[in-house]
């Protein structure tokens, strides 16, 4: 018999869970399992009236675990680790039941069955929560000091923002030109402001700061330790610098896409991306010339090399984001020295998103020309005499076909991740899908990673333009300042385990571990693994390959593991 | 400082910004003006594009900001300006706003809710359904603690002089919960079905619904809560109220005000004799005629009183108080009245067959009635409690030929309701307006002739009632066999004595406060204090004269103290236009018995409410004060939380920096007139949408509006209030393209055989992760169409015609029927926020958002330095891009008290 006493709390959901699992009945096939002291349903288990009914459960019946069986631990862990702790419960007593991704959502046909396999995951649930034992949390003190990489105008401005709350900052460039893209951009949306400007006011102000050191030339060689306490080496222009920081800050911006040869006539002189556009506007000093020759005709086609939904090799599926804005605001800056100048706009849709559609407004009142065309029937480019002649149909004229003629073709081109494989082989931060860096989430949490202490933002992230880049990097700094500013951080102790006796040291394990967490140390007479617990991720790849089973995580122990599945055996006769 | 920084605002991205600021180690307060954090997003079903629960994620940065040691969390609670100081700081003024529920004890049961008996639109479902005026906004709210909405005393209960709960009681009505209604008037009152009877009813004069299409028969409401209880009871249940004290009250007088005291003095435990010097109980209220006030409904009204052990001496007039007091009462409490006709000053007046009012009516109510067959009465005076009325119609009762009443002022003074008039002259009365008795003249010392002249209607006095004007010239006669004067009552001077000395209007002056005489421990009120006045007037006094001598009893001061826990009254409009909207529906017609039943019997006249029409005419209510005080959740409530002492309080706090985030608000599609929201049922806004699709749905399920028609056919109209100069906002508002798209995947995944068509200008999916969701609802069938709709139009199976130019189908006008429609409404600013600084304007932009004055640098910051923006109340933005922004407002907000502490 078990001595435990356990409370089980088992939630509709809202009737996500509900509406296919029958609570109640899975509440009354195990309120009387060994242990369960306390057995209820629950509306919203995650809600505050019900985080604090099982506080109160916890303190009037001494519970010593409790079991939660609602959604998925990604959501809801430590909202209910949280309770326990504030329960005076250590939190590592607590098991989660996914009932809600692994059991209503997946089984909204057969709501009886449904039901039955709920009343077996709460069971093997149950079973685990009898072997828990409590664990304390790794403590480890934080350096107050951090690594931005990339100088570009997200990682000067997130390096001042570590400045101004008393955090010191070194900011590693790969080139040796200090501003990335932004210096080179000329005048800028939204505020027409000119990015080489932006770039120089941001370093004067670094140069002000006696705890902020740029490297230029300099690229991440190595990376160790842990959040809070990361011992890195720069390799400055072929030269080593180790360096202590708590943080590191991603920000190395992004590639702009790079049409292929003939792409709509890329290639030929006169077909420019939109990104040397933006240059040539800069150099032009009274009106708009190429080559030296007055330009009166312009056209801009859109979506180059973003929204490519053919699946192809290298094909971007994604919008791009600021280059919509981008083109129509350099439209206005061409006008502005070209009053004359006639400006067609070949788009597919026009994303001027928010404030931005007065950029779209803007363009068109000037007299700029838009015409839309559909993904799958693209604008022509053919050369004719010394310019080019762009064959489009117009949705907004009912398909009539279109024959533009242009001085200078624009390629409004997209923003894609830079390429980079040896700093993120150093700093192991997922990439998406897309190619950009990958935050732990999209909507909530968009600069953390699934590495901690590392953090990303600006267009590693994800495109955008500058300020939304500059926003990006000081809601960095607020989480990296929120993870220094403490002076140390707890780690999660669901980590490998060696059993000293059963350990030979046969090193197998240090090449299934990922993350280089095990070496080896002197044990009484033997050599044994030994587990990194700043490192560990408690990811389990060096368990089964341990010959002699000697490893094993806490938390999910191999003996709860084989509760979990006895339970559910029992259960289901 | 009391806080390194403030957030204004609980949204996303008020959350996100305290958060982080807690984490960071500084001491954050977050003021929220709704009683939850949580913003919108927490309405949400899903968002965009992750198809994440937005319960799901919302919940626990809730309860994780509520939580943080490092921030207070203050919800219902509004900031009401910003200083800043000379070094830099902050002096914030919040008003913590009354919630009338104690938060310390408040379980979020929900027992109120399910008790309460209002409901109004519940604004967390974007009025798709009501909540109750006692309230916890949704299931996940934090903190889950209840609220009650009161907008101050609504009219009715405001006007009622014996401070009965008009509103309350008619919400019970309207609920069904009739011996609940009833035992709420007998909290203020023991005569509910007299005054369902008799009472002029100012609680109607006040009814908002007056502004409309009539008001409540808030009068008879109460009779029939009466009438209701009485005839389930038709006896008194001796109620078993401890005698808490000993001190014994004598009451003098056993009218309304005397009872009424004796009533609350026994509710309070004290031991109650009443002295009544007349033969039964009642005072004015016995000469009331039966076919108004029915003997048994007093009675019945009394026992009220009796079953709380009262006891009443009739028959025993008391000589002098003071013996009383010599007795062992240890207070007196007088109401007598003015029990005596006052002597007209006129030639003839002496004469056989003038008689007063109070004698006639007394001798009619006498067991043998007096006979007037064939005599020609004349009725002489009046007024608004209508004792000349009630002179007349009984005299027509005891078989008079003609009865002819003279009144010297205006038919509207005559009486405080027409119909008291027109009831009389349906009955054969006739009344001459205008006109008064100068002379009566006798023949053998007995009344035969009375002489008249006509009155010039006189000036006003201040209470707007018309003094007795001029005689004029003209002049009338008209025999007679009786003249009954209705010209005035005063008090009996048998009951003057010692220190109780009468005034010249023959009334009784007493301490106005406390109501106390010259002579210690003797109270006095009533008709015998004010003059003849309204029996619900002498009912309130009579409940003042209980606290006045209560308080005495207890030695406690006699500190004027507003009754009860009233708040200040409601404005009329302002109720008005808080309605949505609201059914005209006029009042019940009133009821009588047919006039020749009538005529020669003393049978009541005036008919009750069956159930069904009482209730429907109580659902007119709309709730002027919000809370109608009917008190169930006052008994419901397990935890004794409900609080209505509570008020809102002032607090002032010094903090070192402040973030802005107030987020936005919605378009009103009521403005865009040609998509027909608010006219057509089936036209609903996006948001109401995400509540129909979400996890706390109202409906359980997504149905149409106008049958609960489940849709198959669903139109989305993108930029609804978005780019759009005719309504004023020129602005794209950023996430209708991707909700409307995340909604038809959902309505897809909901309603797997319904259609869902999105018309659009351009389709703004520019997020990350946003162009590849778009493509994936088109490959779930979602159909797009490239065009603006130009109107929308009903059939007449509730569906709806939308024409819109086909762009991509060769730029025809087209129209296609869909049968639910959703307009996909756009975002904008909320401009409370700017107007929360003094000493230094927050600016704004062009379009009224917050103005981010170096955007390129430091997104988030403001126009004031150490004030930063965050999230939708700088620009609309979707919740990645808010909590970006967040994140750079913190982590500046964080850099500015750095400098401000050093």
């Amino acid at each position: 018999m078990s001595d435990r006493r356990i409370g089980v709390y088992i939630c509709y959901c809202g009737g996500n869970i509900s509406d296919y699992v029958d609570c109640d009945r899975v509440r009354d096939a195990i309120e009387h399992d060994e242990g369960v002291v306390v057995a209820k349903t629950t509306m919203f288990a995650c809600s505050d009236a019900a985080q604090q009914e099982i506080i109160d459960d916890i303190k009037e019946q001494k519970l010593d675990a409790m079991v939660v069986a609602s959604c998925s631990p990604t959501l809801h862990l430590f909202t209910f680790r949280g309770v326990a702790e504030r329960a005076k419960l250590n939190p590592y007593l607590y098991v989660q039941v996914n009932l809600r991704e692994q059991c209503s959502w997946a089984h909204t046909d057969v709501p009886a069955l449904a039901t039955d396999k709920a009343v077996y995951m709460v069971k093997a649930g149950i079973a685990k929560a009898r072997l828990t034992v409590p664990l304390d949390k790794t403590r480890i003190d934080t350096v107050p000091r951090s690594l931005v990489i990339g100088a570009g105008i997200s990682g000067l401005r997130a390096a001042l923002g570590l400045s101004d709350l008393g955090i010191s900052v070194f900011v590693a460039e790969k080139t040796e030109k200090i501003g990335g893209w932004v210096a080179d951009m000329g005048r800028m949306y939204p505020h027409d402001r000119r990015g080489n400007e932006l770039i120089a006011d941001l370093v004067e102000e670094v140069q002000k700061r006696d705890n902020i050191q740029i490297y230029t030339q300099a690229e991440l060689a190595e990376k160790s330790g842990s959040v809070g306490d990361f011992n890195v080496k720069l390799n400055v222009k072929c030269e080593l610098i180790p360096l202590n920081v708590g943080s590191i800050i991603v920000t190395t911006g992004f590639h702009s896409y790079q049409p292929a040869d003939g792409e709509f006539a890329y290639g030929a002189e006169g077909v420019l991306t939109l990104p040397e556009f933006k240059q040539l506007l800069d150099q032009c000093e009274d009106e708009l010339s190429y080559q030296g020759k007055a330009v009166s005709k312009v056209s801009y086609i859109y979506c180059v090399g973003s929204r490519d939904a053919s699946g192809a090799e290298g094909a971007n599926a994604y919008c791009s984001r600021y280059c919509c804005n981008a083109a129509m605001h350099a439209s206005s800056v061409a006008h502005d020295l070209s009053p004359k100048l006639h400006q067609f706009h070949l788009y597919r849709d026009t994303r001027s998103y928010g404030k931005y559609e007065l950029l779209y407004q803007k363009a068109r009142r000037q007299g700029a020309l838009f015409i839309k065309f559909n993904a799958d029937a693209p604008p022509q480019v053919e050369k004719s005499n010394g310019g080019f002649r762009i064959l489009v149909k117009d949705v907004l004229t009912y398909g009539e076909e279109l024959d533009i003629d242009s001085d200078l073709i624009v390629l409004v081109t997209a923003m894609e991740p830079r390429p980079n494989q040896a700093l993120n082989d150093i700093i192991k931060v997922p990439l998406g899908l897309d190619g950009f860096f990958k935050e732990i989430h999209p909507k909530l949490r968009p600069v953390e990673t699934v590495i901690d202490g590392v953090f990303i933002a600006g267009a590693a992230q994800a495109p955008r333009n500058s300020a939304e880049s500059v926003a990006s990097a000081l809601a960095a700094t607020a989480k990296s300042a929120a993870l220094l500013k403490k002076g140390y951080v707890e780690l999660e102790p669901l980590i490998a385990e060696v059993d000293p006796d059963a350990c030979s040291w046969c090193d197998q394990c240090v090449a299934s571990c990922p993350y280089s967490a095990i070496s080896k140390k002197n044990f009484g007479e033997k050599e044994i693994a030994e587990i990194n617990a700043a490192v560990c991720k408690g990811c389990g790849c060096c368990v089964p390959d341990c010959p002699q089973g000697a490893l094993g995580v806490k938390g999910y122990t191999d003996g709860q593991i084989k509760a979990m599945i006895d339970a559910m055996e029992v259960a289901n006769g | 400082m009391d806080y390194d920084v403030l957030v204004v605002g609980g949204g996303t991205a008020g959350m996100e910004s305290a958060l982080t600021l807690g984490d960071m180690g500084y001491s954050v307060v977050l003021a929220e003006r709704e009683p939850t954090i949580g913003g919108k997003m927490i309405l949400l079903s899903k968002v965009f594009p992750t198809l994440d629960c937005a319960s799901c994620i919302a919940t626990p940065k809730m309860a994780s900001t509520f939580h943080h040691p490092q921030v207070n969390t203050m919800v219902y609670t509004e900031v009401n300006n910003i200083a800043k100081t000379a070094r830099g700081s902050f002096q914030v003024q919040l008003k913590r706003k009354a919630t009338y529920v104690n938060s310390d004890q408040c379980t979020g049961c929900q027992k109120c809710e399910l008790a309460c008996t209002v409901a109004v639109p519940d604004q967390f479902n974007f009025d798709l359904v009501a909540r109750r005026a006692v309230y916890i906004p949704f299931a996940q709210a934090v903190p889950k603690k209840a609220v009650m909405e009161r907008h101050g005393i609504s009219p009715c209960s405001q006007a009622c002089p014996a401070g009965v709960k008009a509103h309350g009681y008619v919400s019970l009505i309207r609920s069904g919960l009739f011996d609940e209604a009833q035992e709420l008037i007998l909290e203020a009152i023991p005569f509910p079905a007299t005054l369902g009877r008799v009472c002029y009813a100012p609680c109607e004069r006040a009814c908002t619904r007056g502004e409309l299409e009539g008001v409540l028969p808030i009068r008879k409401l109460k009779r029939f809560a009466a009438d209701h209880y009485y005839q389930k009871h038709p006896q008194a249940k001796p109620a078993a109220v401890e005698n808490k004290h000993s001190e014994r009250v004598a009451v003098i007088g056993a009218g309304p005000a005397g009872l009424t005291a004796a009533y609350h003095l026994a509710r309070r435990g004290y031991p109650v004799t009443v002295f009544e010097a007349e033969e039964k109980p009642g005072g004015m209220l016995r000469l009331i005629p039966p076919f108004r006030l029915p003997p048994e409904v007093l009675e019945r009204d009394i026992a009220n009183v009796t079953a709380l052990g009262v006891e009443i001496r009739a028959g025993e007039r008391v000589a002098d108080p003071v013996e009383l007091k010599k007795q062992g009462f240890q207070a007196v409490f007088l109401a007598c009245g003015t029990a005596k006709d006052k002597k007209p000053e006129m030639e003839g007046a002496d004469l056989k067959g003038v008689t007063g009012a109070i004698q006639f009516l007394r001798r009619a109510a006498a067991s043998a009635k007096p006979s007037l067959a064939g005599k020609t009465v004349l009725v002489a005076g009046g007024g608004r409690y209508g004792i000349a009325l009630d002179c007349a119609r009984t005299a027509r009762r005891l078989g008079a030929q003609r009865v002819v009443l003279q009144f010297g002022r205006s038919r509207p003074e005559l009486a405080s309701v027409e119909w008291a008039i027109s009831d009389a002259i349906e009955e054969g009365i006739t009344i001459e307006f205008h006109k008064a008795p100068a002379k009566l003249i006798g023949k053998d010392g007995k009344l035969v002739q009375v002489e008249s002249q006509d009155v010039q209607a006189g000036k006003r006095d201040p209470s707007g009632r018309t003094l007795p004007g001029l005689p004029a010239e003209t002049k009338s006669a008209m025999a007679a066999d009786l003249a009954i004067m209705a010209l005035g009552q005063e008090a009996d001077p048998k009951n003057e004595r010692e220190g109780l000395r009468l005034t010249k209007s023959g009334t009784l002056s007493v301490n106005a406060q406390t109501l106390e005489t010259r002579l210690p421990g003797v109270f006095a009120g009533g008709d015998l204090v004010s003059g003849p006045g309204s029996v619900v007037e002498a009912i309130g006094t009579g409940t003042r004269a209980a606290e006045c001598i209560d308080r005495f009893l207890r030695g406690e001061p006699q500190t004027p103290k507003e009754r009860g826990l009233n708040l200040p009254g409601v404005d009329k409009q302002i109720a008005i236009g808080r309605q949505e909207q609201y059914t005209l529906a006029p009042a019940a017609e009133r009821t009588k018995r047919p006039v020749e039943e009538r005529r020669d019997g003393f049978a009541e006249v005036e008919l009750g409410f069956d159930e069904k029409t009482a209730r429907q005419n109580a659902s007119r209510c709309i709730d002027c004060g919000g809370c109608c005080e009917c008190h169930q959740c006052v008994s419901a409530c397990p935890a004794d939380a409900i609080d209505f002492g509570m008020r809102d309080e002032d607090q002032t706090l010094e903090v070192g920096s402040v973030v802005v985030s107030t987020g936005f608000d919605l378009f009103d599609p009521v403005g865009k007139v040609q998509y027909g929201y608010g006219r057509l049922p089936n036209v609903i806004t996006a948001m109401q949408m995400d509540r129909l699709l979400s996890p706390t749905r109202p409906y359980n399920s997504v149905l149409r509006p106008s049958d609960g028609k489940i849709p198959d056919n669903i139109a989305y109209i993108l930029c609804t209030g978005s780019r759009d100069c005719q309504i004023g906002n020129e602005l794209c508002s950023r996430v209708c393209c991707m909700y409307s798209i995340k909604q038809a995947q959902l309505i897809m995944g909901a309603l797997p055989i319904a259609d869902v068509t999105i018309y659009y200008i351009d389709i703004r999916a520019f997020g990350k992760g946003f162009e590849e969701f778009y493509q994936q609802s088109g490959d779930m069938g979602v159909e797009f169409i490239k065009g603006k709709v130009g109107r929308v139009e009903p059939t007449d199976d509730g569906n709806m015609i939308l024409h819109y130019e086909d762009i991509a189908g060769g730029g025809k006008l087209a129209q296609a029927e869909h049968d639910l429609v959703v307009l996909s409404v756009g975002m904008l600013p909320n401009q409370d926020a700017l107007s929360l600084f003094s000493g230094g304007e927050l600016a704004a932009d062009a379009h009224h958002y917050v103005k981010e004055i170096d955007e390129d640098h430091s997104p988030a910051r403001t126009s004031i330095e150490g004030v930063y923006v965050a999230g939708s109340s700088a620009a609309a933005m979707d919740i990645p891009d808010t909590i970006l922004h967040s994140g750079a407002a913190a982590a500046q907000a964080a850099a500015y008290v750095e400098r401000v502490k050093k």
